[in-house]
């Protein structure tokens, strides 16, 4: 608390990064509660959801819309209110917290990248590709990219000036790039992404690495029991599946070393209880909660906690996420509206 | 018109004969016509309720489509962008094949099925939401499955329709026009043969009446000759040359009325 550590205690946080922890408290002072939710599930159309949403901290950002409401606007909406917040605290924070606010960009950026690898893999024309990327994953070259005609060229001239550069200089070879399947390119920079952003938390130091090593070993064994259950009968080999688990988590290294060898979901289950936080995750899933579903409950539960402490970057992280859930309940209950299924519209998780 | 639709045809006895055989073969011809529009009507029928049974589960399967894809969306995010760029050749196709019922040739759709091709996008949602992009896949090959039924049998049941339509116009035509005209003219032939017997029949017997009438008078001829001879000669010297001369007049007489 004293620290000799440059971030984090309770004397010096404040000075560079108070004000940004009271805009980010008073976002998430905004994030809808289960009085909204209850407000939203007793709409009968998306225009009465719109009505609902102006009176919370939304306010009237649908209000330029045309009047037949798609959910896909909806959720663009919330997506683009999302990054303007986002990008109002990025553009005025300084270090170490500009690099922090950086990482949490990366993942979405993995995911652009990925989408201009397979446009140009295909031939498509890349420069329309820019519009379908996450707003939140825009790096500089993407200017230049209508320059590029071939993968070659893509590793060359626009990846290597990301700051995805070291991942993907470290994992993926130029004609590696043509031949591996999409998903695994994919899984194998994030992979390397949560890694070093774990290292980088792990060297912050303080309530940041309390917070975030928590939330982000999580986040590594939720890929690592996803990826192994998705690869059943795919052509994903056993040591191909070895290799997209991240180095860090509670299951490493001997619950991912068990799970590289495992043919079937029961047998995930059981290596799985040895380990109380999964343990009690799985016995909660049922035909109308599956295993996603409790994933993401058990992540919402520890975005909530970053709140509770101050004097560390976790908040900003946990914002984001508990946002990005936020939309993914708006979106789903739009959808069960506009499609008269009801009766499946209380399958979202509440956060506050 | 005066109601009696008939073939123009000079009436002859082989005219009749050929006339007869232009019925039956109309007769049979309506039977076999009649036959196959009951086959194709039967077969309409069951093909309109199996429309409309199908109609229902599409609309089913399709809400479930709609409904498992939003919620791959909530599991995996927005993956719609990476599974376009990604998708290289269908991997869904369907044929079309040939079927034939009482004669008339139905198009239908089959899902060709590749069993041994691999997906290259089966990889989608790997660490996120796999399960319910998978779920959410085979809900929309059933949709397609079940389109794919659809579209055969609303094809079949247009093509079916035309035929029918086709084939009761064709049943009605011999029923109503083509075989009343054959009837009507077999009985126009014969009662034109028959008033041609008729009137043969009528010729003979005035003629056998002129004849009996010339024989009638020539007897009372020879019957007042003989007796003027025997008045004059009673000797009968003269009867035979007169005899013989006699049977020589009436064979000229006979002549006389045959040939003048």
């Amino acid at each position: 608390m004293f620290g000799t550590r440059g971030h984090g205690g309770i004397f010096t946080f404040n000075r560079n990064d108070g004000y940004f922890e009271a805009l980010v408290r008073g976002y998430r002072a905004g994030i809808l509660t289960q009085a909204d939710y209850a407000n939203l599930i007793q709409c009968d159309a998306l225009e009465d959801m719109k009505l609902h949403l102006a009176q919370t901290d939304y306010g009237d950002f649908l209000a330029n819309e045309p009047s037949p409401l798609h959910t896909t606007t909806i959720a663009e909406k919330c997506l683009e209110r999302l990054v303007n917040e986002f990008v109002h605290i990025r553009n005025q924070a300084v270090e170490p917290l500009a690099t922090f606010l950086d990482y949490i960009t990366y993942g979405y950026m993995i995911d652009n990248v990925v989408l201009l690898i397979t446009g140009t893999l295909h031939d498509r024309d890349v420069t329309e590709l820019i519009e379908k990327c996450h707003p939140l994953g825009f790096f500089k070259s993407m200017a230049t990219l209508s320059a590029v005609h071939s993968v070659a060229e893509l590793y060359n001239t626009v990846l290597i000036d990301t700051p995805l550069a070291p991942y993907i200089q470290n994992c993926l070879l130029e004609e590696e790039l043509d031949e591996m399947n999409i998903e695994v390119i994919r899984n194998t920079l994030y992979k390397a992404y949560l890694e070093d952003f774990y290292n980088y938390c792990k060297e912050l130091g303080g309530e940041t690495e309390m917070i975030m090593s928590d939330i982000l070993q999580f986040e590594a064994d939720r890929r690592a029991i996803n990826i192994t259950i998705n690869s059943f009968g795919t052509e994903l080999t056993k040591d191909d599946r070895e290799l997209l688990y991240p180095n860090f988590g509670v299951l490493y290294p001997e619950g991912t070393s068990k799970l590289a060898k495992t043919d079937d979901i029961d047998q995930v289950k059981e290596i799985l209880n040895a380990y109380v936080a999964y343990r009690d995750i799985i016995s909660d899933t049922s035909a109308e909660k599956s295993l996603e579903d409790a994933f993401f409950e058990y992540e919402v539960k520890l975005n909530k906690m970053a709140f509770q402490t101050q004097f560390g970057y976790g908040v900003f992280y946990s914002y984001i996420k508990l946002r990005e859930q936020e939309i993914r309940n708006i979106v789903w209950i739009a959808e069960c509206i506009s499609q008269q299924m009801k009766s499946k519209v209380n399958q979202f998780i509440p956060i506050f | 018109m005066s109601g009696k639709n008939r073939i123009p045809i000079f009436p002859t006895r082989m005219a009749l004969t050929t006339m007869k055989s232009k019925l039956k073969g109309a007769v049979t011809g309506h039977s076999l016509l009649k036959k196959k529009s009951d086959a194709l009507t039967i077969r309409f029928r069951a093909i309109l309720s199996k429309i409309l049974q199908n109609k229902q589960l599409m609309g089913a399967t399709m809400r479930e489509a709609s409904f498992s894809l939003a919620a791959a969306k909530y599991a995996a995010g927005e993956i719609a962008h990476t599974v376009y760029e990604n998708t290289t050749t269908a991997t869904m196709r369907c044929r079309l094949a040939n079927e034939n019922v009482a004669g008339v040739h139905l198009p239908t759709f089959e899902r060709i099925k590749d069993e041994g091709a691999s997906n290259p996008q089966e990889l989608t949602g790997l660490a996120k939401g796999g399960q319910q992009i998978n779920k959410s896949r085979e809900q929309y090959v059933k949709a397609i499955e079940s389109l794919i039924e659809l579209a055969s049998l609303q094809t079949a049941f247009i093509t079916l329709d035309e035929v029918i339509r086709t084939t009761n116009r064709r049943v009605n035509a011999i029923e109503y026009v083509v075989k009343p005209r054959i009837e009507n003219t077999i009985s126009y032939i014969i009662a034109e043969l028959d008033e041609g017997d008729r009137e043969e029949f009528y010729r003979l017997k005035k003629v056998q009446g002129k004849k009996k009438r010339d024989l009638a008078a020539k007897e009372a001829e020879k019957a007042q000759k003989k007796e003027l001879e025997g008045v004059l000669n009673p000797g009968s010297s003269r009867h035979q040359p007169a005899q013989q001369r006699t049977i020589l007049e009436e064979g000229e007489e006979d002549n006389l009325v045959l040939f003048s």
